[in-house]
């Protein structure tokens, strides 16, 4: 099968800085493709020359086997980033607008009944909540029924409930074959709905795969953080009889520990005479591959600070560099 | 779907969005009424009187509808290009079948018919404060090409002005001078005799020439409509390519 979406050694410059610089991808039809990276990585800029509102410097993009410019607009539905349509419109006169601008289009209300929203609501646009208006314009970028659709950042500033509802919106467009090419900054997001994710950074891709094999590869060992009774000082050593812990400020680390190994460490406590508080146990997550492979080193602490480890993930970040 | 459907959903949702905004839709019609009662009311217009403000009644009326042609698709125009641009609406709209061609096509006849109920609000005001002026049909020509002028060059100063305030600001500067320097209010021969060719550069002049002609001196109305009308065609054409629809 032929990729729907294919981009080639694209570059693109704005003055001296480079917002793409050689991005290759490809993306198959019924795929679910997440982009993520920084702010400024290039993310909006490759969307916008992947649906042809920009052009690359250099490179060719294919779009349902055309350039961009050329595809058939029928095909490709758009939500931008920062989004902001008319204000005064209700929900079901801002997608009829839409609607009105395309041969064939869907019904604007059956349209808003499969985002959640009434279409009887009289609300305008600009008075409805956060989750509503990004709704309604998920439902005026599916109005035409696309086989490619493009969400740039969609659930950026919308509450955990609304972001959930719109991830059971695409999920369903994802099983009903629609194309979804996604930008996010929401690591769970992309490891929800993504059959793969490419991360972009400094313009460039960094790595691409499924979610599975980008946490697998870059992700890191799993953790198990215990919280001793008696405090100890960070960098301190702990006798743990077939373990090889380290002590952090969250507490005393088991990196690359299983579920089914707890119980052989928490033996181990007994026999060291370590008393302690808690434990928890955690994989790695899609968050912690992208913030090893976007190179932010803070970031990386912090994260595994907040599962109680971090000099372990240090150890693993410098060696897999 | 046709390209007059297209252009009719997208000046449905303009013109709905706009009478929603009651403050736009109070000042876009006061505005020409306030001129008129301070011009037609409050300012002796007889002539022979002195001032600034003395000349004949047939500097007037084209100064009324000056005001309405030019003020209105400028700054509505101009702002709203910077609204859509700052708003990624282009973007959205670059990726339907709706052209820039048919987008400006759609905000200018919104801003026509928006025109055309001023000067009707303007034509009940000249009534009630008895001025005395010609109904000619060469304004239902003169008026739409106009504002279709006026239209092209909003959409030019909307797609380099770098946001909404900087549109206004612009249509502001640019608006205020071409009024009284188009042979409006002030009779050209108030100006010192270096400067009247260049009021030949306004495009407003012809607007108010061919309404003088029309409407009370008589004259060559059928000249600066012809200007007018390809001034029109012009402006739409370069507001059109300007518009800021990808990047």
């Amino acid at each position: 099968m032929d990729p729907v979406l294919v981009a080639e050694d694209v570059h693109k410059r704005y003055g001296d800085t480079a917002a793409l610089d050689g991005v290759s991808l490809s993306v198959e039809a019924g795929e679910v493709f997440a982009l993520v990276g920084p702010n400024g990585a290039g993310k909006t800029t490759l969307v916008r020359c992947l649906t042809g509102t920009t052009t690359p410097d250099s490179g060719t993009v294919q779009l349902l086997g055309a350039r961009p410019a050329e595809t058939n607009e029928q095909r490709v539905g758009l939500l931008p980033q920062d989004f902001s349509p008319p204000d005064r419109l209700t929900a079901q006169e801002l997608v009829a607008y839409y609607a009105g601008l395309y041969d064939d289009a869907r019904d604007a209300d059956a349209v808003l009944s499969d985002v959640g929203l009434d279409p009887e609501t009289d609300t305008w646009y600009g008075d409805l909540s956060g989750g509503e208006r990004r709704r309604a314009c998920v439902a005026a970028a599916l109005v035409n029924d696309p086989d490619v659709l493009f969400l740039d950042e969609p659930t950026t500033a919308v509450d955990p409930a609304g972001r959930r509802a719109l991830w059971r919106v695409f999920e369903r467009l994802a099983a009903d074959g629609t194309t979804i090419f996604l930008t996010t900054h929401d690591m769970a997001e992309a490891e929800r709905l993504a059959d793969r994710v490419a991360l972009l950074t400094g313009g460039a891709v960094a790595a691409t795969g499924t979610p599975r094999e980008l946490v697998d590869a870059h992700g890191g060992p799993t953790r198990l953080v215990v919280v001793p009774a008696t405090p100890l000082e960070p960098g301190a050593s702990v006798d743990v009889p077939g373990f090889d812990p380290s002590v952090t400020s969250e507490g005393v680390v088991f990196a690359g520990v299983s579920p089914t190994d707890i119980g052989d460490v928490v033996a181990a406590l007994d026999d060291a005479a370590l008393d302690f508080e808690a434990l928890s146990w955690r994989e790695p997550t899609l968050e912690d591959a992208y913030l090893e492979l976007a190179g932010d080193e803070e970031g990386v602490e912090a994260s595994r600070a907040v599962a109680g480890a971090d000099d372990s993930g240090d150890a693993r970040t410098e060696g897999q560099r | 779907m046709t390209r007059l459907a297209r252009i009719r959903a997208e000046a449905t949702a303009t013109y709905r969005t706009f009478l929603r905004r009651r403050t736009a839709v109070f000042f876009t019609f006061f505005f020409p009424v306030l001129l008129i009662v301070i011009f037609a009311g409050l300012v002796n217009t007889a002539s022979g009187t002195g001032g600034l403000f003395t000349e004949p009644t047939g500097y007037y009326v084209p100064a009324y509808l000056a005001v309405v042609v030019l003020f209105t698709p400028l700054s509505r125009i101009g702002s709203t290009v910077a609204r859509y641009r700052d708003g990624n609406r282009f973007e959205k709209l670059s990726t339907t079948p709706l052209t820039r061609g048919e987008w400006l096509a759609a905000h200018t006849l919104v801003n026509v018919a928006l025109i055309a109920a001023a000067c009707f609000v303007l034509l009940v005001a000249l009534t009630l404060t008895g001025a005395s002026f010609t109904l000619s049909p060469w304004l239902a020509v003169l008026v739409p090409a106009a504002s279709v002028v006026f239209c092209g060059i909003g959409a030019v100063i909307g797609s380099f002005a770098d946001g909404q305030d900087g549109a206004i600001a612009a249509s502001n500067g640019i608006a205020l001078p071409l009024l009284f320097l188009s042979e409006t209010f002030i009779q050209p021969e108030l100006f010192p005799a270096w400067f009247r060719p260049v009021v030949d550069l306004s495009p407003l002049v012809y607007f108010s020439r061919g309404v003088r002609a029309a409407t009370y001196a008589g004259g060559d109305a059928v000249t600066n409509t012809a200007v007018v009308v390809v001034l029109a065609v012009v402006a739409f054409a370069v507001g059109t390519a300007v518009i800021p629809w990808s990047e």
